[in-house]
């Protein structure tokens, strides 16, 4: 009954789920090419802004899928975050007058490192750091590696990158020092990425034409369930000139939506129905294999 | 093809899950155990949470051992008295238990408990198995008669109080040490993942002296019981009940036992039992190589337990 049920989600999935995985080979270009020569259009723009003939940049943006579902047959999806620049002074997607930065963040959420050391010939966990919040997942896209868009303090401000983003020891932790909390947001940071859940992408957000960009986010199947925000970030010469933030909305749905609420909001009938569920299948496989046998 | 476990929170091979059930089930069915001992280290080295394989390996220890117990009901093979006894310990002993992971799981050092725990017992028990298995072979070479059973005596346990008369068991004995020994394994089922009848079964025939015949049937009578029990309390305390991953491992599982149930009448039963007992070792081994091991990582994340 219950494999039915997975079945069709599966097949609900298949509607559902904005791009498939399959579809990454189109989302990977070819980093553009920067010149390093500005056309005189674009230097000369500065000046005009300063007389107040041209309105300064904005960006806009959105994402391919507002909405992700995840069902039994969920492993991981693909986003495309695409925007574009209003009153863009760029010849061509050549120019690379303007940078962007697609920042994609999951949930956020409490976290706990541990570290191991050994003791009396065993590895046990001996030390802890509480994070009172970070992201639970943390993709960066951007048109080139962020060092060279910005100056750390910039990118401290807006929160760009793993050495960036916001990741404070919670509150009555004693004996945190800057070096350890320095070697756990380290291993914070390892951890994730090791788990596809901190990615960095250094050429992945390309322009299109003069205004138009597009990045391609690879949602992996372990990202935490919850909102997610995708924060679009325009820079010209290092400095930030406007952002938008899109959101996209990660949540079960079917049979996994079921399940789940089922177990966290009536967990002791969950349990009787699993308890039921595994006597019923004992007691039927038994009874199957009785009549095979005679 | 990947299925979403909804309480694992991980896309996993449905084909790795119900070829460890099938595995471990065609195991169980070869020897006659219930094989919670395996399944529980080998889905926690396949990437399911710790705490998670634990409460998950609970459910599907109802469903192997139902039929069993069923079957050895009917049989007249149950001391329903002292399974009851055993029983209530044995529920009591699971409520300490899932505290104990709850509190475990807060501190971090749930993961070296239940590897201590399983290099302590399987290490134990494959040790005692081999050799008692080794020295029947030897003797049996050597031609002498083998006894199932030691002679019984009266010990220390027969002076206790609260006596109580099992009649299907032949026995009047003091009602705290099943009460003890229910506990005991009851807390352990809780903990590791497993059933308990590696230590239920020697703990009845040796210190509690009930009739070998009977001695399966009251242990598995309790074990559906205590781990139906415990999958309960699993799914309220922790939220570490899988369904669907209990359901691949019980699909897997009841097509192995079967198969194994069919190769195990060809094997002699002290081979089945040095066998098993390898196989135990290596398991505790590989355990216990995970502890002493310099860990690929020292660091390790985790989400903050109870917190909401």
């Amino acid at each position: 009954m219950a494999g039915r049920a997975t079945a069709i989600s599966a097949a609900v999935a298949i509607g559902l789920l904005a791009i498939p995985l399959a579809s990454r080979a189109v989302a990977q270009t070819v980093p553009p090419v920067r010149t390093p020569v500005i056309s005189p259009t674009v230097a000369a723009a500065p000046a005009a802004a300063a007389t107040g003939e041209v309105r300064p940049e904005t960006v806009e943006s959105d994402v391919s899928a507002r909405s992700v579902a995840i069902t039994a047959a969920f492993s991981g999806t693909q986003i495309v975050v695409f925007g574009a620049v209003g009153q863009s002074r760029q010849q061509s997607a050549e120019s690379g007058l303007y940078d962007v930065v697609v920042l994609v963040e999951g949930v956020t959420a409490p976290l706990v490192t541990r570290r191991k050391s050994n003791v009396a010939g065993l590895w046990i966990n001996t030390e802890s750091v509480h994070f009172d919040r970070l992201p639970s997942y943390y993709g960066i896209s951007s048109t080139r590696p962020i060092e060279e868009i910005a100056e750390p303090a910039v990118l401290d401000t807006f929160e760009i990158g793993f050495e960036h983003v916001r990741m404070m020891p919670a509150a009555g932790q004693l004996g945190v020092s800057e070096q350890k909390l320095k070697d756990y947001r380290a291993a914070v940071v390892r951890l994730k990425e090791k788990e596809s859940l901190y990615v960095r992408n250094d050429y992945g957000v390309a322009f299109i034409g003069k205004s138009l960009f597009r990045a391609s986010v690879s949602l992996p199947a372990n990202i935490p369930v919850g909102p997610v925000t995708a924060n679009v970030f325009l820079f010209r010469e290092g400095s930030f000139i406007a952002r938008h933030t899109a959101h996209v909305e990660l949540q079960r749905e079917g049979f996994e939506r079921w399940m789940h609420s089922f177990a966290l909001e009536y967990p002791f009938f969950y349990g009787l129905f699993s308890v039921a569920i595994a006597a019923f299948a004992g007691i039927a496989a038994s009874a199957m294999f009785r009549r095979g046998s005679h | 093809m990947n299925i979403y476990l909804p309480i694992a929170e991980m896309s996993a091979n449905i084909f790795l899950f119900l070829g460890m059930g099938g595995a471990v089930g065609f195991l169980s069915g070869l020897f006659g155990v219930g094989g919670g001992f395996l399944v529980t280290p080998l889905l926690i080295f396949s990437g399911v949470p710790s705490a998670v394989a634990v409460g998950t390996e609970a459910a599907q220890i109802v469903a192997s051992s139902v039929s069993g117990a069923i079957a050895q009901y009917r049989r007249n093979n149950v001391d329903i008295k002292m399974g009851v006894v055993l029983l209530s310990g044995g529920i009591v002993g699971s409520i300490i238990g899932v505290q104990v992971v709850k509190i475990l799981r807060q501190i971090g050092q749930f993961d070296l408990f239940v590897s201590l725990s399983y290099v302590t017992f399987l290490g134990i028990i494959g040790s005692l198995m081999l050799i008692e298995a080794v020295n029947t072979i030897k003797k049996a070479r050597a031609g002498k008669a083998v006894s199932a059973r030691r002679p019984g005596q009266h010990s220390w346990i027969h002076g206790l109080p609260f006596k109580m008369r099992f009649h299907r068991s032949k026995l009047y004995i003091s009602a705290i040490p099943p009460l003890v020994i229910g506990a005991f394994v009851g807390f352990l089922s809780a903990i590791m993942g497993v059933g308990g009848g590696f230590i239920m079964v020697p703990a009845m025939i040796y210190l509690l002296r009930v009739p070998t015949n009977v001695v399966v049937g009251t242990s598995l009578f309790q074990i559906v019981f205590v781990t139906a029990a415990t999958t309960i309390l699993h799914a309220t305390q922790n939220k570490t009940v899988d369904i669907v991953l209990a359901m691949l491992l019980m699909i897997g599982g009841v097509v192995g036992a079967q198969l194994g149930a069919v190769a195990g009448e060809k094997l002699k039963g002290e081979q089945l039992r040095a066998l098993l007992a390898i196989l135990v070792l290596l398991v505790c081994l590989r355990i216990g190589w995970s502890l002493v091991a310099h860990p690929a990582d020292l660091y390790s994340l985790s989400g903050v337990v109870g917190g909401h």
